[in-house]
């Protein structure tokens, strides 16, 4: 454990628990400029990982990709960006961060897709990363893909799916990242690691605040159209003067 | 002739490792402290001394040293010198490791204690039990150094 980064890291704010901030500590424009003290080395193996790390685990790549005129393409720019990420980056605290990201970004593609009804994993497109890709096609029509032992919260996840509940998803993948960001972060303090972690669960912070502002703003945008429709509903009965 | 001048060297090296090796260790301690210390004062608007303050803590370690060195100073001869050596390199070397984790210890109280500020002196109990042990490694150097003859 280097000590290497103990300004920056005493100068950044405690994050508190992921669901119990409305915004995060530390806004993005002054996180940006503490991020100014790391050695430009590191700043450019943590931009790589951010670049993957930053990607939704939800976003539907493959429904995103016919959207935007990449039809076909799915997930392959951000395998593409993985692959270049693991062969220029050897730190091993990154290279696993990002591991357990695609593990499961590629377990939630696979869920989705089958969802969507898909009978049969694909075929001739990239849609996933890693060694897990082999075991789901080999048990794609298995409710846990076969990876029940490995990843025990698998069924909850396939019960999230079924329900619609993709908040209460979210917020299961959310849970199991912070977990392994615990995990991780034992025995770092004021090194590259806790800062790549904090970085790592600020991220997470914010996204999950930005989601709970587009999930309040549509419920205030419910209630207003309740509430006009009321209002009609009453003026139509109202007497013609 | 040789043997004889080796057993001085050992002897020389032993009387000023605890205060070479606590400077060491001070100055690596005071600046892993000193940087948290920078840092909390980048976030925080108020209580800037506590933490410059408590970042002089590994210091003592310094201090120790140049007792020790004191204590030990001596003529040196070949019936001392290895006595010398043993006491003022293992006690500097205590001085200096004491001296680097209680730096890292006052660098995790500042940067707890800048969000909590009411933690800050329970956040000192780590740093204070560092210092014990140092304490422990200053007395019995200078019990021991009582056993070294004078020549």
């Amino acid at each position: 454990m280097s000590p290497r980064y103990t300004t920056l890291m005493a100068s950044l704010p405690p994050l508190g628990g992921l669901f119990e901030a409305r915004e995060p500590a530390i806004s993005r424009l002054k996180l940006q400029s503490r991020l100014s003290l790391l050695h430009p080395h590191d700043r450019r193996r943590l931009d790589g990982a951010i670049r993957i790390l930053s990607q939704g685990l939800l976003g539907d790549a493959s429904e995103a990709g016919e959207s935007s005129g990449q039809r076909g393409r799915g997930d392959a720019p951000l395998l593409e960006e993985a692959e270049r990420f693991f062969r220029e980056v050897d730190h091993p605290l990154l290279r696993q961060l990002v591991r357990h990201r695609l593990d499961l970004r590629t377990i939630v593609a696979a869920l989705r897709r089958r969802h969507r009804g898909e009978v049969d994993p694909p075929c001739g497109q990239a849609w996933g990363s890693g060694p897990l890709v082999a075991t789901i096609e080999r048990h794609w029509s298995e409710p846990s893909l076969g990876l029940a032992g490995l990843f025990p919260w698998i069924g909850e996840a396939v019960l999230l799916l079924e329900s619609n509940d993709l908040i209460g998803l979210e917020r299961l993948l959310f849970s199991l990242i912070w977990r392994e960001l615990d995990r991780l972060a034992q025995g770092h303090n004021f090194d590259f690691e806790a800062v790549v972690i904090y970085l790592a669960r600020w991220s997470l912070v914010e996204r999950w605040s930005n989601y709970d502002a587009t999930v309040a703003a549509q419920r205030f945008r419910q209630l207003v159209s309740a509430g006009l429709g009321r209002f009609t509903d009453t003026l139509a009965v109202c007497p013609a003067r | 002739m040789n043997d004889h001048l080796s057993l001085l060297v050992l002897g020389w090296i032993g009387i000023y490792a605890p205060v070479a090796l606590g400077a060491i260790g001070a100055s690596i301690g005071c600046t892993i402290a000193g940087q948290a210390a920078i840092g909390a004062m980048m976030e925080v608007s108020s209580g800037y001394g506590r933490f410059v303050g408590l970042s002089a803590l590994p210091s003592s370690m310094s201090i120790y040293g140049i007792v020790v060195m004191f204590i030990l100073n001596r003529s040196v001869t070949p019936i001392n010198a290895g006595g010398l050596f043993g006491i003022g390199v293992l006690s500097g070397v205590a001085f200096l490791v004491a001296a680097i984790y209680q730096g890292l210890c006052c660098a995790s109280a500042i940067a707890g204690s800048k969000a909590k500020p009411e933690i800050f002196g329970l956040a000192l109990a780590p740093a204070a039990i560092v210092e014990g042990f140092a304490v422990f490694a200053f007395v019995f150097a200078l019990v021991a150094a009582g056993g070294i003859p004078e020549s």
